[in-house]
């Protein structure tokens, strides 16, 4: 072994468009060690069929609210809630309480307001001047309203959360004393949101889960977790699908052969979605902060070691040659995609189905409205955004 | 073909709902539910993917050897 630092994680997007060069080489041994942002060292697991099975190995405890735990950034607390069990059975109780609003049905009920939010917001990208930057015009208003909606928050109150959930998510972009500003402040906004819902319960998901909370004999939510979880959804459900929307079609843009052969067919839109969701995840992997809770032998033959901290790396296992042909090509037709981008096993993402069809309305009626739609701005020179958990392009100029 | 599902360890990631809409379905909870057991042979290499794809494994797919009258696959 050699005595040099491990390299640095995130992985570097440079140039913007494409996969980190270290990608490319991940793959020769089952796990490495990588420095994360606060300076602390994890292993991050590589290959696709030691990822998958390790989202599902109990040996590796999601609770990394420990004081021998790698942290992901200096300045923030991200996901280390003494309070929260996030582990079965605790997990378990709480998830089986949320996935009810999350099944296709429901799901595809939705599906007719997000076209129209989504109508709505190309109508007023049409009526602007290009080119239009892309983020805002469409990639963060749309899963917004939708969550705003699936939860019962007040569309008026959106601008103001999205402040608070940057500030949340921010992993060396601010200063410690912001960071917890803007926790408190989300929190509060919560506080107050869970409030007035109980005075006024409506058919959203939060009034949902306080009926959880104030009638049943177990309680079944303590205040705490109402608290929590009300908020992992509102961010969950935002940020990621923005960031997806917009740099998944920023992508699909440079490609303009694709865009041909979507709007020649635009039955590929949903294999499309995959790919995109496949190579372009927007961010790193940082969010899979696992600890071992005993010795895990891996693929390769060789042992992550009890008390390790553990990455699991999605985008390494998107990239993995073992599964995919061609992995590093992008490939709209590729009708084999079980990509990890939602992770696996008990926790794979709940919002996950939410996320595709928000994913296939944005990108099929953009595209339908926009025939000729294109970057305005050299891809080489598009700004991705450092500092945060999300890494996605932070200004996508188009015109059409 | 016999397919069935442990809707214990589902995770409600809806993949299989959505890739075999006749064979898969959800309960209200959102739970794995298989609607026909013996599906059509058209759809067998998609339900094949659909268990191929289920984040939790929770598919299983038991393939029984053609009958006289229906021709059997290659592989
Ligand atoms: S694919 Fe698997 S986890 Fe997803 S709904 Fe079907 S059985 Fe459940």
């Amino acid at each position: 072994m050699s005595t040099q630092t491990p390299p640095r994680y995130p992985f570097a997007w440079t140039p913007p468009m494409q996969v980190p060069e270290a990608l490319r080489n991940i793959h020769k041994t089952s796990a490495m060690e990588v420095t994360l942002p606060s300076g602390d060292v994890a292993t991050l697991v590589t290959r696709y069929k030691d990822v998958r099975a390790l989202f599902a190995d109990k040996r590796l405890s999601r609770n990394i609210a420990r004081p021998d735990c790698a942290r992901i950034s200096k300045d923030n607390d991200l996901f280390m809630d003494p309070n929260i069990d996030p582990d079965p059975p605790e997990h378990t109780r709480v998830r089986s309480l949320v996935t009810k609003a999350f099944t296709a049905r429901r799901i595809e009920a939705l599906r007719p307001y997000v076209q129209q939010v989504a109508d709505q917001l190309l109508d007023e990208m049409e009526a602007a001047p290009q080119p239009v930057e892309l983020n805002e015009a469409l990639a963060f208003p749309l899963p917004i309203m939708v969550i705003c909606k699936l939860l019962g928050v007040p569309a008026e109150d959106r601008d103001q959360f999205r402040a608070y959930v940057d500030g949340f998510l921010s992993v060396t972009k601010l200063p410690p004393e912001e960071v917890g500003q803007c926790r408190q402040n989300l929190w509060k906004y919560l506080g107050d949101l869970i409030d007035s819902k109980r005075e006024n319960p409506g058919d959203d998901l939060v009034s949902e889960l306080i009926r959880v909370r104030d009638d049943e004999d177990d309680s079944r939510l303590n205040e705490h977790e109402l608290h929590f979880w009300t908020q992992g959804l509102l961010i969950a459900g935002y940020v990621t699908t923005a960031s997806q929307i917009g740099t998944g079609t920023a992508v699909l843009l440079h490609h303009p052969e694709f865009v041909r052969a979507i709007r020649e067919d635009f039955s590929l839109v949903p294999s499309t979605v995959e790919e995109l969701l496949r190579t372009q995840i927007m961010g790193s992997s940082v969010g899979t902060m696992r600890y071992a809770i005993d010795d895990i032998p891996l693929s390769d033959g060789s042992v992550i070691k009890k008390g390790t901290s553990v990455l699991l790396s999605e985008e390494g296992a998107n990239v993995d040659p073992e599964v995919f042909d061609c992995p590093m090509e992008l490939d709209i037709r590729r009708t084999e995609n079980h990509h990890m981008t939602f992770g696996a096993g008990l926790h794979y993402c709940v919002g996950a189905a939410l996320a595709r069809m928000e994913l296939q309305v944005a990108t099929e009626s953009l595209l339908r409205r926009f025939p000729n739609i294109r970057l305005a701005a050299p891809a080489e020179e598009l700004p991705r955004a450092l500092g945060g958990f999300m890494e996605g392009f932070t200004e996508i100029p188009v015109e059409w | 073909m016999r397919v069935t599902a442990n809707s214990e360890t589902c995770a409600v990631s809806s993949l299989c709902v959505y890739r075999v809409p006749g064979v898969f379905d959800q309960d209200e909870d959102g739970l794995v539910l298989v609607l026909d057991e013996s599906p059509a042979e058209g759809l067998h290499e998609e339900i094949r993917r659909a268990a191929r794809g289920c984040p939790t494994k929770s598919i299983r797919v038991v393939e029984e050897p053609a009958t006289a009258n229906v021709p059997g696959e290659a592989g």
